[in-house]
């Protein structure tokens, strides 16, 4: 059946002959995924042959809208850019925010897949039908930053541009794709992708719309969510201070890593919390078709960013050991402008600190060196000299150098900014996400810390409490809605898909979608050798005590951690082995 | 009289109310026919804001070759008498006239009961 | 007893938006008791989050001395 809110156009474009063409989207992956996060999935298992090279030719990028991209649907305003991970060799799905979203779909596109390699480095213009490959002579070596600045300039604020840093130049495995300058497709290395096949920008204009049945009371009903919903006072710390909020919260709540893991609380955390980075802000920013305007856009000394976001916070703060808010902001400036993940690089980096201190292999790096971490940044983007080790993350920095106790990682990908041993079911997740360790999969403090509804430090109950929430989050991915909407239900979700794509969608059938999009990513990495062997958990969440804050005293022990993953593979169907029978793979 | 109002400390640059306008103008999501055009973006490592909004100057009436374009409590363009000549647009100071096929398209605050204004999610779109 | 109560988020408004405030409480009441006094009982707020005393997650009936502060959260969505 046909749906509303698509384009029902996907532009394929082949960088080896420098040729595109169009050609319908199937329309069968997305009545059963729906859009951005779940239908690349879908794709991606389609047309990536297991074993492919992530950083070859045959890997591809999948920028990809949804239904309710290019609409007045609040939070609405996110791209999903997907390919194989370079870091961990799993999928990986990243959500970007900005304008590039809605202009793609403006352009007249649902997704648009690129293939194949440049001869030389290059950017790609599309505007509307047209598509364009330049040379990128000027623009190659030159920051993220500098490269949007000149980019912008020649084209107009009209295009949105979506660029590399030298990290991504390099085929950093933590490389980033950036947009709107502050705005990232961070982790699993998706900017190397762009590096290996010599993109420098992606630059997109949309002079086209989208249509919806019966616009003028589809359109006042989406108004009405957007003013009772998501401008209620539950969603409204995302203006008042965005994610710096949770700096307190995760604080407080025995969560809020410190020194490489090694501990959680910060008493000095009122340094550098959200009332110190607020009284330097100077503007205030959203994603296109947002409502709630998270960007933060602050200035402290030189140092400017649209951000500092929680993650960047904590792993250039307490978890460096530093306190200074204008370093953080630093961090993040110079971090986005290379185009390097602050998570992965950040985590890597105290993990350097921590080798050095312990005597294990001088990095050169300690604890609160704040100036060092920068200039390490540096030289972990362009591969130079300390930062060539340093270069590939915690992974593999410990496998040869040793430390891997405490190299905080899963399948290669640095761990977000939540202690486990103070959530257990967290360490959960990071272990079953689909790309890696990954907070945006299974958001396991929202129940077990900020809501105190499910107990931390147990095992009893969390393979379905990681379910719960990662079904949740996985559907909501892929409309696609952005995750800051916290009240949005169900309920709204298939409203919102009912008057958008003309077809009645159920409530239930959010709940499938996200189940079904759980096992798709899963399905992929099982048919490139992943399996529970690869469900890990760093050596120190079961070893070293929590010595301070509520979570004092606890480790995870692995008896408790094999429950938990037991617990979810059943919740999911799979065996013990944590892979998919046959009869639910041919199912997706 | 009414006019729009716009107060940039608190746009976050959503483009909400191109959206808005176009779907009840155009009858389809197409900011690039909306009778609005605000946005921010990033130059030169500061914030800036484009904000293109009909402020009611009435120069488009005063210069309009063929006395098309009327203005009582919004403006209105006679489309029977609109050659699409484009003097209009050129002459608009907010750059926030469209002409396309030959006609012109203008503002009318929807009548008097802005779409963009109820839609704003910050109060940077006011009706004063 | 005197103890400080400082709310967080959406929870202000049962401080009439103030972030904090001294607030006499009965002799060794816990959590739950102490934020009623100010008219903030915690099964009726759909989206209470978390209690910390000085700093610190408690459970929401656990004890106060004189002289703590209890801070309460709202849920928090988003990562």
């Amino acid at each position: 059946m046909t749906m509303t809110g698509y384009q029902n156009k996907v532009l394929r474009i082949d960088l080896s002959a420098g040729k595109h063409k169009t050609e319908p989207l199937n329309m069968e992956f997305a009545a059963k995924y729906v859009g951005s996060k779940g239908l690349a999935i879908r794709y991606m298992y389609e047309e990536l042959k297991p074993g492919v090279d992530a950083l070859g030719i045959e890997n591809k990028l999948f920028f990809t809208t949804g239904p309710l991209t290019g609409t007045p649907v609040a939070c609405s305003g996110k791209l999903s850019i997907a390919a194989k991970s370079p870091a961990t060799g799993t999928m990986n799905d990243c959500s970007i925010g900005g304008h590039a979203g809605i202009r793609i779909k403006y352009a007249g596109y649902d997704m648009i897949i690129f293939e194949g390699k440049l001869e030389k480095p290059g950017y790609i213009v599309i505007e509307d039908d047209k598509v364009k490959f330049m040379d990128a002579d000027d623009l190659w070596g030159k920051g993220s930053h500098e490269a949007e600045s000149i980019l912008t300039k020649k084209y107009g604020t009209d295009y949105s541009v979506l660029s590399i840093g030298p990290a991504g130049e390099n085929l950093s495995p933590m490389a980033c794709i950036n947009s709107d300058y502050y705005r990232q497709a961070g982790r699993g290395g998706i900017g190397a992708v762009m590096g290996s096949k010599n993109m420098k920008a992606v630059i997109v204009r949309g002079t086209g719309g989208v249509k919806v049945p019966d616009i003028e009371k589809a359109t006042d009903r989406i108004i009405e969510l957007l003013q009772k919903d998501v401008l209620q006072e539950d969603n409204t710390f995302v203006y008042d201070s965005g994610t710096t909020a949770f700096l307190e919260a995760c604080n407080d709540g025995g969560i809020l890593p410190y020194k490489n893991f090694s501990d959680t609380t910060d008493p000095d955390w009122k340094e550098y919390n959200d009332g110190v980075l607020m009284e330097h802000r100077k503007g205030k920013r959203g994603c296109g078709s947002c409502g709630l305007g998270c960007g933060n856009f602050l200035q402290i000394g030189k140092a400017v960013c649209e951000g500092p976001e929680y993650e960047s916070i904590s792993v250039a703060g307490p978890n460096a050991g530093i306190k200074d808010p204008e370093h953080i902001v630093k961090f993040n400036q110079v971090a986005d402008d290379l185009g390097l993940d602050t998570i992965s690089a950040g985590d890597t980096i105290i993990w350097a600190m921590e080798m050095t201190e312990r005597g294990i292999h001088d990095f050169g790096i300690r604890f609160g060196e704040a100036d060092k971490m920068i200039s390490m940044l540096e030289m972990m983007a362009k591969k130079e000299g300390i930062g060539a080790d340093l270069a590939d993350g915690v992974k593999k920095a410990s496998e040869k150098f040793g430390g891997t106790d405490f190299a905080m990682q899963v399948k290669g990908l640095e761990y977000p900014q939540y202690e486990p041993r103070g959530s257990w079911g967290m360490s959960m997740a990071y272990a079953v996400s689909d790309r890696g360790a990954c907070h945006m999969r299974s958001y396991a403090p929202n129940e077990e810390v900020f809501a105190a509804s499910i107990p931390p430090y147990t095992a009893e109950g969390k393979g379905q409490m990681v379910y719960n929430l990662g079904e949740f989050n996985a559907v909501k991915f892929s409309l696609c809605v952005c995750d800051f909407w916290g009240t949005i239900t169900y309920e709204i979700m298939a409203e919102l898909l009912t008057i958008v794509t003309g077809r009645e969608w159920k409530p239930e059938e959010m709940a499938e979608v996200g189940r079904r999009v759980l096992n798709i990513g899963r399905a992929f990495n099982q048919r490139e050798g992943f399996a529970r062997k690869d469900d890990t958990m760093p050596e120190r969440l079961a070893k070293d005590p929590l010595k301070s804050g509520p979570a004092a005293g606890q480790t995870i022990p692995r008896e408790a951690f094999d429950d938990m993953l037991d617990q979810y593979y059943k919740v999911m169907g799979w065996d013990e082995n944590g892979c998919l029978p046959d009869e639910l793979i041919e199912t997706l | 009289m009414k006019r729009l109002k716009f107060n940039k400390e608190n746009c976050i640059g959503c483009q909400l109310c191109a959206q808005v306008c176009s779907a009840m103008k155009e009858g389809e999501y197409v900011p690039s026919k909306a009778r609005i055009a605000i946005e921010t973006y990033y130059e030169d490592g500061d914030l800036k804001y484009k904000d293109d909004f009909c402020i009611l100057c009435c120069i488009c009436v005063k210069k309009c070759p063929e006395g098309a374009i009327t203005m009582n409590e919004y403006i209105e363009v006679d489309m029977a008498k609109c050659t699409g000549c484009g003097v209009c647009a050129e002459k608009c100071p907010k750059h926030v006239i469209r002409i396309r096929e030959d006609k012109a398209y203008i503002c009318d605050t929807c009548k008097g009961d802005p779409t963009c204004v109820k839609t704003c999610p910050q109060n940077a779109l006011t009706f004063e | 007893m005197e103890i400080t109560i400082t709310l967080r988020g959406a929870l202000k408004k049962y401080l009439d938006g103030d972030n904090e405030r001294k607030v006499i409480v009965p002799n060794g009441c816990t959590c739950d008791e102490a934020l009623k006094v100010i008219g903030l009982d915690h099964k009726k707020v759909a989206r209470f989050g978390f209690v910390a005393v000085n700093g610190m997650k408690v459970m929401i009936n656990d004890r106060l001395k004189e002289g703590d502060e209890l801070k309460a959260y709202p849920r928090i969505s988003g990562g």
